[in-house]
């Protein structure tokens, strides 16, 4: 698969030449690939939520490059159009940026500023509403009659409704139920498999990680820790755990089993790969 | 031990009397809790935990559409005999802690906001000044008395506000949702010091939260759903309710989630285990057993 | 946003720092008072030393002191350049003469004088103040020195409630702002294109969510304060009490006699007198 975007090297200070100057990354360098889900972990002040803001050219890198289909997007000569729409980005508690009067409208705004017309505009707000798994009898209402589960999802679907080649999104079930998280993944996964686009989703739950990305990028004090395919990052939980991290739970019963002699892959982070390898284990059946 | 909150057929909804909706927020809850224990209150999103809780402090709009009973400490609050003074004297009783840090701190210096309560109390400065550094040190915040509270994290500005709580010396502190805007540190974090509070202070817990991982430490775990309350028990009877518990809208903890699924493919466990360690030694000693 | 400060409160321990603030707003307004009744030289010259000592007193570095006086730069050369070109002396030769434009003495010691009163006053009130008293501070003590008006049934306490309560938002609510301005952004809205109208209306999917959240943290603060015992001043004590030390007393004595001399300097008419 060929690589979406790419940081090289990105060094970012809040506060340049202030008293307040923080070093937020440290010569930061990954690639993300065409058609993936990539998480990104780490701990609050891990450096997370300034790289959302770099993808989308909201901040710009103190140092560094940051590579959209291999063009630099703060050179001069870039040409690829308003980075805002390419790269859609979906900050935290993203329900409380909801405006307008209906969820139509709302959903409508970035396509609408965007510059499409009419008819573009709703087709792109009907598909925005499916991949969040809504019907468009909620397109009337006003955004803030709705629950919190729905408002999250009508503020995703804002950003989808652009139809950006890279979705970013930070927290993006952060406080909702285990239904309203499902909602939300699933809304996520659908939109991926229908547009192609890359994913980027930012989250401190191991657990969504481990199910739902196919690579994992795990940022430590504003340095990139461990990068790759899921698997391979979660079978160096050692030095996840050595960093305080998190692993998944699933994985933490494997190194467990493991560590009283059972002969198990503790790399597995997932409860059905899990399942498969205990039944191995065990020769059950 | 003795009853401290008693709830009886309790039935609420927002809104008028004229245009009052069939559905009801609550609809005949009955709840014991009794003095120092610990209890988590399940639901997913709209099952009315955050509606019962704010009840229990009067602090709900259309209070008049309540009906039923709420003894707290004898006194039935939902009484029309009710008064401001007598309000005062129960949110002195039971504390609250709510979602968002942010908007539950008001002053600019932590050690004030701690302060906060117990000046409402109309207490002596000494006595205060007592209480603001024992709570501060309750929560482990107190090298951060001076700070501003916007400086902190979302974990520390929670510890504050739970110190807030205790500088009153409450006999019940109530979590509403408390760790629901927190990451993992800082939840642990507010877990870790209920729990404190629940077993070195003795203060009546309870918590509103639909992260199952939460409740695994409590004495009692009651899940609540369309307002009644669905299932009702210690954490692993209630945990080995696959079935009831999905029917609430809620999902098992993961290692649960995989013991589940090892049942189902013919291994024999009849324990639940709901964190990682007892989930382990369940499997080794089930699988020992299917080896043999 | 997160380091926005507040007044320009300057953290250090100091004499100045130390003294009770309802004595600091005392000793302010006397001194505003004093920069006012000043008439001659030697009034001045007692103004100026004082400004000297509180500055030495607070320990508040010249530079930073220096750096606050840039925002007044421009008023200050205005009002000398209108007292020096625009005085008129009856009987009297002009010192220097250009078209339209005379000087004479008198201007130049009314420039003088207004320079000195001008930068006396703010540097004065900033040392007592802003520079050594945190914004909370000053709130409770005024809360504190107008107390008495509560029989009158004015609000004092809710008034210094809001106010410890707007100090207590501004950085929330700077930091919620600078959110949803990033969320619009990415949602391709623009702030700086078009003519004015477009741009007060660019300003809509700001304010409305902005709006939204502070209402919605009204409402949640209001709840959260009820929860916690509060209703009104009525009953209500305070953890940290004011008191007023041996020092506060002596430099409360000191400046009313400040005040006195510079009062009775007037009438002495100990040097040049406007």
């Amino acid at each position: 698969m060929s690589i979406k975007l790419e940081l090289q090297n990105v060094t970012y200070y809040y506060g340049k030449g202030t008293a307040f100057e923080v070093k937020a990354l440290d010569n930061v360098s990954f690639a993300v690939k065409e058609r993936s889900i990539t998480g990104l972990i780490g701990h609050t002040g891990s450096g997370k939520s300034t790289l959302a803001q770099l993808f989308n050219g909201l901040e710009k890198p103190t140092e560094g490059k940051v590579l959209l289909d291999g063009a630099d997007i703060w050179d001069k000569k870039y040409k690829g159009g308003r980075l805002c729409f390419r790269v859609g980005l979906v900050m935290q508690y993203p329900e409380y940026q909801l405006f307008e009067e209906t969820v139509f409208n709302d959903i409508a705004f970035g396509p609408r500023n965007k510059g499409m017309s009419e008819d573009e505009v709703k087709q792109l707000v009907m598909d925005a509403v499916s991949f969040v798994g809504m019907t468009p009898e909620i397109l009337e209402q006003s955004p803030f009659d709705l629950s919190g589960g729905q408002k999250r999802r009508v503020a995703i679907a804002g950003i989808m409704a652009m139809q950006p080649e890279v979705l970013v999104l930070d927290e993006p079930a952060a406080g909702l139920d285990p239904a309203g998280r499902a909602d939300i993944f699933a809304g996520i996964k659908r939109y991926r498999d229908t547009t192609g686009a890359s994913v980027i989703i930012i989250s401190h739950s191991m657990e969504d990680m481990a199910e739902y990305c196919d690579d994992v990028i795990v940022m430590h004090k504003g340095k990139v820790m461990l990068t790759g395919p899921k698997d391979s990052v979660f079978a160096d939980s050692d030095k996840l755990v050595a960093a305080g991290l998190d692993i998944p739970q699933i994985t933490r019963v494997m190194r467990l089993l493991k560590e009283n002699g059972l002969d198990v892959d503790a790399s597995v982070c997932t409860k059905d790969q899990a399942v498969a390898e205990l039944i191995r284990a065990f020769k059950l059946k | 031990m003795a009853e401290f909150i008693e709830i009886k057929n309790l039935h609420f909804s927002y809104g008028k009397e004229e245009s009052k909706q069939q559905d009801d927020v609550l609809c005949g809850v009955d709840l014991t809790v009794r003095k120092g224990e610990y209890v988590a209150i399940l639901g997913r999103n709209g099952s009315g935990k955050s509606t019962l809780a704010k009840l229990l402090n009067l602090v709900i709009d259309d209070l008049e559409n309540a009906s039923g009973e709420i003894l707290v400490d004898g006194v039935n609050i939902l009484s029309d005999d009710m008064t401001e003074d007598m309000a005062f004297e129960l949110r002195k009783k039971v504390g609250m802690v709510f979602q968002n840090p942010d908007n539950q701190l008001v002053a600019t210096v932590v050690e004030e906001d701690v302060a906060f309560g117990p000046e409402n109390l109309g207490l002596d400065p000494k006595e205060i000044r007592r209480r603001v550094d024992e709570a501060l040190d309750t929560v482990g915040m107190s090298e951060f008395a001076k700070r501003e509270p916007h400086r902190l994290s979302g974990g520390q500005k929670q510890r504050v506000a739970i110190a807030g709580v205790i500088a009153m010396m409450p006999d019940c502190i109530i979590f509403d949702e408390s760790t629901a805007m927190l990451d993992p540190v800082g939840r642990k974090d507010i877990v870790a010091t209920m729990e404190k509070l629940n077993r070195e202070h003795g203060i009546t817990v309870l918590t509103i939260t639909h992260y199952m991982e939460e409740a695994v430490r409590a004495d009692r775990v009651v899940v609540l759903n369309h307002g009644k309350i669905a299932i009702e028990g210690t954490p692993e009877q209630v945990f080995s309710d696959a079935g009831a518990l999905r029917a609430a809208g809620l999902e098992l903890p993961q290692c649960a989630q995989l013991i589940e699924e090892l049942i189902k493919s013919g291994m024999s466990i009849k324990e639940c285990g709901i964190t990682p360690e007892d989930c382990a030694r369940i499997i080794l000693l089930a699988g020992g057993a299917t080896c043999q | 946003m997160k380091n926005i400060a507040l007044g320009q409160y300057y953290p250090a321990r100091s004499p100045l720092h130390r003294m009770d603030p309802r004595i600091k707003l005392i000793i302010a307004v006397l001194y505003i008072v004093a920069a006012f009744l000043c008439k001659n030289l030697l009034g001045f010259a007692l103004l100026a030393a004082s400004v000297v000592l509180l500055v030495i007193l607070s320990r508040v570095p010249l530079k930073t002191v220096l750096g606050s006086l840039k925002m007044v730069v421009f008023i200050l050369v205005l009002t000398v350049a209108i007292n020096i070109f625009l005085t008129k002396e009856e009987g009297a030769e002009p010192l220097w003469s250009f078209w339209i434009f005379e000087v004479y003495t008198k201007g130049l010691y009314s420039a003088l004088f207004i320079a000195l009163r001008i930068l006396s006053m703010i540097i004065g009130t900033c040392m007592l103040l802003t520079y050594t008293t945190t914004p909370i501070a000053l709130t409770d003590a005024l809360e504190r020195l107008l107390s008495p008006l509560r029989h009158l049934k004015l609000p004092v306490h809710e008034f210094s409630m809001m106010m410890s309560i707007a100090l207590r938002f501004i950085p929330t609510i700077m930091e919620e702002a600078e959110k949803i301005m990033a969320a619009q952004k990415a949602r391709g809205a623009g702030f700086t294109e078009g003519n004015l109208i477009k741009r007060i209306k660019s300003l809509i999917p700001i304010l409305i969510p902005l709006f939204a959240s502070v209402f919605r943290r009204a409402f949640e603060l209001a709840t959260a304060m009820t929860c916690r015992c509060y209703r009104g001043g009525d009953g209500r004590t305070r953890m940290t009490t004011m008191r007023m030390h041996a020092m506060d007393i002596i430099v409360l004595i000191v400046s009313v006699a400040a005040l006195a001399g510079i009062v009775s300097c007037n009438y002495w008419n100990i040097g040049y007198t406007l």
